[in-house]
């Protein structure tokens, strides 16, 4: 069970987790503290195929200071699409904490989709547990909030169980988006992926942390992490860092890492194919976000989330 | 059709000798290649052919220090890439460039919109444009699933070489330069894509063909062929030059003009 972090005992960057995100700087001033938590339950029994998406919105006001404290238990050989919408207005903190349980041979997709309003504060730390033969597929889009802290902690408890975090990460102006991911693997013959894509324009920063530890006993792990960011612009900044921790001797790990511009090769391909600059970029940039969203499983959500990172390039693109 | 003369072009580098950025290697280049003619160019490694590609087709690491490009009289040096595609040159790339998360039928459709957009013609629809590329696809062997995959990722060689060859069917170019279309393929793959470049040869259609070696050309029969050597051409003759060529290697030649 994670902890809610406590506005008097703040991590600074002085924390190695958090060396890239100044976070008691960034709080609004005038909050007005909540005093308990508020919890929201999504709990699918045993055998139980949630046919439908279950929608859930967090959001809050000016000067707000929420803390949700999201629960989702999904029991063995049961399954469920969660969409978690995350939006507000004005200056607040959402100190939010999200527990996930995943019971034997039990599926759970869970899309995120961050559209904090501009001087949002978000924290949001996610533990997970998944047990023998579980699923947990992963898609958060973030793109709200002047600071964001994403912090997953998995726990792959159970052989043959598949965790994945994909993510898109759209930032611009000076925004600031953080997302630290810790798999542990402490079963065998488990999978686990994280994919993640990074637009920056402006000022914006972002981080990336992915660590996998593979403890000893978690023989035939095969874990994989990429992070990819593009720089739009010659202010952004990106901070990646990738770490392995291995104790078994019979696994297959990788991680990539890249930070970069747009290749010049495939520009100039197209633009000998007719496009102008602008369209050669925008459909290289739309197809760099797209690859990760077509992790996400059902097509209607696809759909939608193209239809968001689409509006979001043509305003970052525009020349 | 295309005239070029007396062209200069100077790469950018970075191992740079006694403070250069730059090293010329286009040195006075001319060449004329009358409507529907097929021109070869051939060359030893470093004589200037794929610059000469990538200074045709506009490429930005590449500065034209002097001379000019005219296709059917319009100043090609003047103009974008995209405006020289639209204008009528095609480049087949000697190594074509993957574009993960682009799928071929996205590509072509984007492609020959923004090429008729450019010419003010009206853009074909997505049932016009499907049949184009069906038809295109069944004449040069090409399965329909091509279509949905990347732009040329996880493309054997062969098949890329031929994607060229269906995008220069679909986009209809007045100009073509191959450039090492050879390079990769094995014999039966090069006759695919040969076979491919002949239905496209028409009397008002250009190519030019730049390879290291005659064995293309006996699957694509060129009118003139032209040795290339430090940047400038230095002898030109019928198809019989290329054979001549084979038989006695460049040093022959570079030595005669030098």
């Amino acid at each position: 069970m994670p902890e809610a972090l406590q506005i008097n005992n703040l991590p600074t960057p002085k924390v190695e987790e958090w060396k890239f995100t100044n976070l008691p700087r960034a709080l609004p001033a005038n909050l007005v503290l909540a005093d308990a938590p508020q919890e929201v339950v999504i709990h699918k029994t045993s055998g139980q195929i949630g046919k439908k998406p279950e929608e859930i919105v967090f959001t809050a006001g000016d000067n707000e200071h929420t803390q949700p404290h999201l629960k989702i238990t999904i029991e063995e050989n049961a399954e469920l699409t969660v969409i978690e919408r995350q939006s507000g207005e004005g200056a607040y903190w959402k100190n939010m904490i999200s527990e996930i349980t995943i019971g034997q041979n039990a599926k759970l997709h869970h899309i995120r989709i961050n559209q904090d309003s501009d001087d949002a504060v978000q924290t949001n730390l996610v533990h997970i547990t998944a047990a023998r033969d579980a699923v947990y597929n992963g898609f958060s889009l973030n793109m709200g909030g002047k600071l964001t802290r994403h912090e997953i902690h998995a726990e792959i408890q159970g052989q043959g169980a598949e965790v994945s975090f994909n993510g898109v990460n759209l930032l611009s102006g000076s925004q600031h988006g953080d997302t630290t991911i810790l798999i542990e693997h402490q079963a065998p013959n488990c999978v686990s992926n994280q994919f993640y894509r990074t637009l920056l324009n402006d000022k914006a920063h972002g981080v990336f942390q992915g660590k996998v530890h593979v403890h000893q006993i978690a023989q035939k792990t095969d874990g994989y992490q990429l992070s990819n960011a593009l720089l739009l612009s010659p202010d952004a900044e990106m901070d990646t860092k990738p770490e392995l921790e291995i104790y078994a001797d019979d696994v297959k790990c990788s991680h990539g890492a890249t930070t970069g511009q747009l290749d010049e090769e495939p520009l100039f391909y197209l633009r000998q194919r007719g496009l102008s600059e602008a369209q050669a970029r925008f459909l290289l940039v739309q197809a760099f976000v797209d690859e990760v969203v077509d992790k996400v499983e059902s097509e209607s959500i696809q759909e939608e989330i193209l239809e968001i990172t689409n509006k979001w390039l043509e305003t970052a693109l525009k020349a | 059709m295309i005239t070029i003369k007396d062209l200069k072009a100077n790469v950018e580098t970075d191992d740079a000798k006694d403070g250069e950025t730059s090293i010329e290697i286009l040195k006075g280049l001319s060449l004329d290649i009358p409507e529907g003619e097929v021109h070869a160019i051939m060359g030893p490694n470093g004589s200037g052919k794929s610059t000469l590609s990538y200074v045709l087709a506009g490429r930005e690491d590449y500065e034209v220090t002097g001379g000019s490009v005219k296709l059917d009289g319009e100043d090609l040096l003047e103009l974008d890439p995209e405006e020289r595609a639209a204008a009528g040159l095609f480049l087949a790339f000697q190594y074509p460039v993957e574009i993960p998360g682009v799928n071929m039928s996205t590509f072509l459709k984007t492609s020959i919109n923004a090429i008729r957009k450019q010419r003010g013609e009206d853009e074909l629809d997505a049932l016009a444009l499907l049949k184009l590329m069906k038809a295109k696809c069944a004449e040069l062997g090409i399965k329909d699933d091509m279509m949905k995959r990347a732009v040329n990722v996880g493309f054997s060689g062969g098949e890329k070489k031929r994607n060229e060859v269906l995008q220069m069917a679909m986009l209809e170019p007045k100009f073509c330069v191959l450039d090492e279309t050879d390079s990769g393929l094995d014999i039966d793959a090069l006759k695919v894509v040969a076979d491919g470049v002949n239905a496209l040869r028409d009397p008002k259609r250009s190519f030019l063909i730049i390879t290291h070696y005659q064995r293309l050309l006996d699957y694509i029969k060129p009118d003139v062929v032209h040795i290339l050597a430090n940047g400038q051409i230095i002898k030109s003759g019928g198809p019989e030059l290329a054979l001549e060529l084979e038989k006695k290697g460049y040093a022959e030649f570079v030595g005669e003009a030098a």
